[in-house]
């Protein structure tokens, strides 16, 4: 999608292109993201990935007038909103994408089918193009109230409209078959397009961040837009042979900040208020031709937590003989 | 119907009335949403041993073991395996208890049984009796054990979560599917069935993620945590 230059965010006077990002003046913390608090809406008019609003510790959870919990039933739970920052309830009526064993409760009558069944091929051929870890992710299927959380992690919905989000693998909890699933070239990383609503985990609250901005790897979650995230080194003290022993064996310290992705141009960033990565799922094999990252080759080492992931065999000249491993579990 | 109090913010509870009954009653309430403070005047409270993290005042700890009083309850826990090692904790003043930093959900019984997955209880009344009970073969499967611990009487218990718990209603009409490893206590008539999604997909590696679930009908509250636990069942 398109959208109009933007004014520099958070009332910046802009970052002067010509210079570079000189450290000493690049990002005044004085002015440059002030301290929030909770999940600030996303600022400078970029509306769609929109967190539904919950207000996160410093709003108190609901509570009924005689004190105590609320107690849920299948008609007060909420349509498409977080219960609490740990769980997301859906509303569900017709079909959902979510990642294995993410489901914590339901009411109603919903059936859950593994990817690769006939009556959901034309859904998957839709909606999910990643077909080769379709293991790791289920369809939901009926009419009820379901509940969703991954290990008290927090949880975040977020609607795009005619957009795109790209976001770390092991991040992603479920989707509305209305986006369509894409890897991202870059590894570890999927892409969600098209006009719908995703529920993203995170290790702590997320945070919005427009760019230009330079985020540590571990605490980066996803972005919107955005098409230039790129590693960035401080190589500055890293020059010469006793630079170069510093950074291969860290003997003389070194900071474990010299990394960081850039990210550029008009978006957003979202980050997490941790450097706790969650783990990752594979985001399945991609064709093993000239000019692919990570081409042939599972895109990141397997999960720890995720769904489970059967092997695939691949036979070499023949490839993966349409997934035949997976789906008869060898 | 069981009152039921978390979290911060509790509407003012009847104390009065509670000051009124003759015996002492320990008084259960949360210091933040993850350590209980519990109010004793020589009373005595049963806790999951080692979940003591501060006390004030005078207080004993002497250890018990659960699954039930006497004899037959130590047989009961040989073969049940619901082991919970519990003390009890005696004195005057104020003890806390946590446990690894999980949420504590308080659940006031007045005279019902509350069921709850033996790990996941921190505290009780001394008053409340805790046995084991049968659970039906969902547990073999799920591996959460064939019994749960049954809770009973007059008083406060105390059980933990991995994030705040979801108390689920059920009712008639309103049956509710859950996840094994997710399920933590409920309340009320409640009649459990362990319902298999597992099929010949399953099997070849198409499977629906969500091969086990406890089925629960009836009339009552179910409790939920916002996380699975790891069980045999697990990802299939």
């Amino acid at each position: 999608m398109s959208y109009p230059p933007q004014p520099p965010p958070y009332g910046q006077p802009g970052y002067p292109p010509q210079q570079g990002y000189p450290p000493q003046q690049g990002y005044p913390p004085q002015q440059g993201y002030p301290p929030q608090q909770g999940y600030p809406p996303p600022q400078g008019g970029y509306p769609p990935p929109q967190p539904q609003q919950y207000g996160g510790p410093q709003a108190p959870l609901p509570q009924t007038a005689v004190g105590g919990p609320v107690v849920h039933d299948a008609h007060t739970l909420p349509a498409n909103d977080n219960v609490n920052p740990y769980a997301f309830s859906v509303d569900l009526n017709g079909q959902y994408f979510l990642q294995k064993g993410k489901m914590v409760a339901y009411y109603g009558n919903i059936q859950f089918h593994g990817i690769g069944h006939g009556p959901l091929d034309q859904l998957v051929g839709r909606s999910f193009h990643s077909p080769l870890h379709a293991a790791d992710w289920v369809v939901a299927e009926g009419q009820g109230r379901m509940i969703l959380a991954d290990r008290a992690f927090d949880l975040n919905s977020y609607d795009l409209e005619d957009g795109n989000l790209t976001v770390r693998s092991g991040n992603l909890l479920a989707f509305d078959p209305s986006l369509s699933l894409k890897q991202s070239i870059i590894p570890g990383f999927l892409t969600l397009i098209g006009t719908g609503k995703f529920v993203a985990a995170s290790n702590g609250p997320v945070h919005f961040v427009e760019p230009p901005v330079r985020v540590d790897p571990q605490a980066l979650v996803g972005w919107a837009d955005c098409p230039s995230p790129c590693h960035h080194y401080d190589h500055s003290y890293m020059r010469g042979v006793l630079g170069g022993i510093r950074q291969l064996t860290g003997l003389g310290g070194v900071s474990g900040e010299e990394h960081q992705f850039e990210f550029i141009g008009a978006g957003q960033v979202l980050l997490q208020s941790s450097e706790k990565l969650m783990a990752e799922i594979n985001t399945g094999h991609v064709p093993n031709e000239a000019g692919i990252p990570g081409a042939g080759a599972p895109s990141h080492t397997p999960q720890q937590y995720g769904g489970q992931q059967l092997p695939n065999v691949n036979i070499p000249g023949l490839g993966n003989l349409g997934d035949l491993g997976r789906r008869f579990g060898l | 119907m069981s009152r039921i109090g978390t979290g911060a913010a509790r509407a003012p509870r009847p104390i009065g009335r509670m000051r009124a009954t003759l015996s002492p009653v320990a008084q259960f309430r949360l210091q933040g949403s993850k350590v209980l403070a519990v109010d004793m005047t020589g009373d005595a409270v049963k806790a999951r041993n080692g979940s003591m993290v501060a006390y004030t005042g005078q207080m004993n700890f002497k250890k018990l073991s659960g699954g039930g009083e006497g004899l037959r309850g130590m047989v009961a826990r040989r073969l049940t395996g619901e082991q919970m090692v519990v003390m009890e904790v005696k004195g005057q003043g104020t003890c806390y208890f946590a446990e690894r930093a999980t949420e504590v959900n308080l659940v006031r019984l007045n005279g019902e049984a509350l069921f709850v997955e033996a790990d996941n209880l921190l505290c009780t009344e001394a008053t409340l009796h805790t046995g084991t009970s049968f659970t039906g073969l969902h547990g073999a499967a799920s591996g959460n054990g064939l019994f749960t611990t049954k809770v009973e009487g007059h008083g406060w218990a105390a059980v933990m979560s991995d994030g705040p718990a979801i108390i689920l209603r059920v009712s008639q009409g309103m049956p509710l599917r859950v996840d094994p490893g997710a399920y933590i206590a409920h309340t009320g008539n409640l009649n459990r069935n362990f319902r298999s999604g597992a099929g010949f997909s399953t099997f070849f590696g198409e499977g629906g993620g969500e091969a086990m679930q406890i089925e629960f009908v009836g009339d009552g509250l179910v409790y939920v945590q916002p996380s699975e636990r790891v069980t045999v069942g697990g990802d299939v």
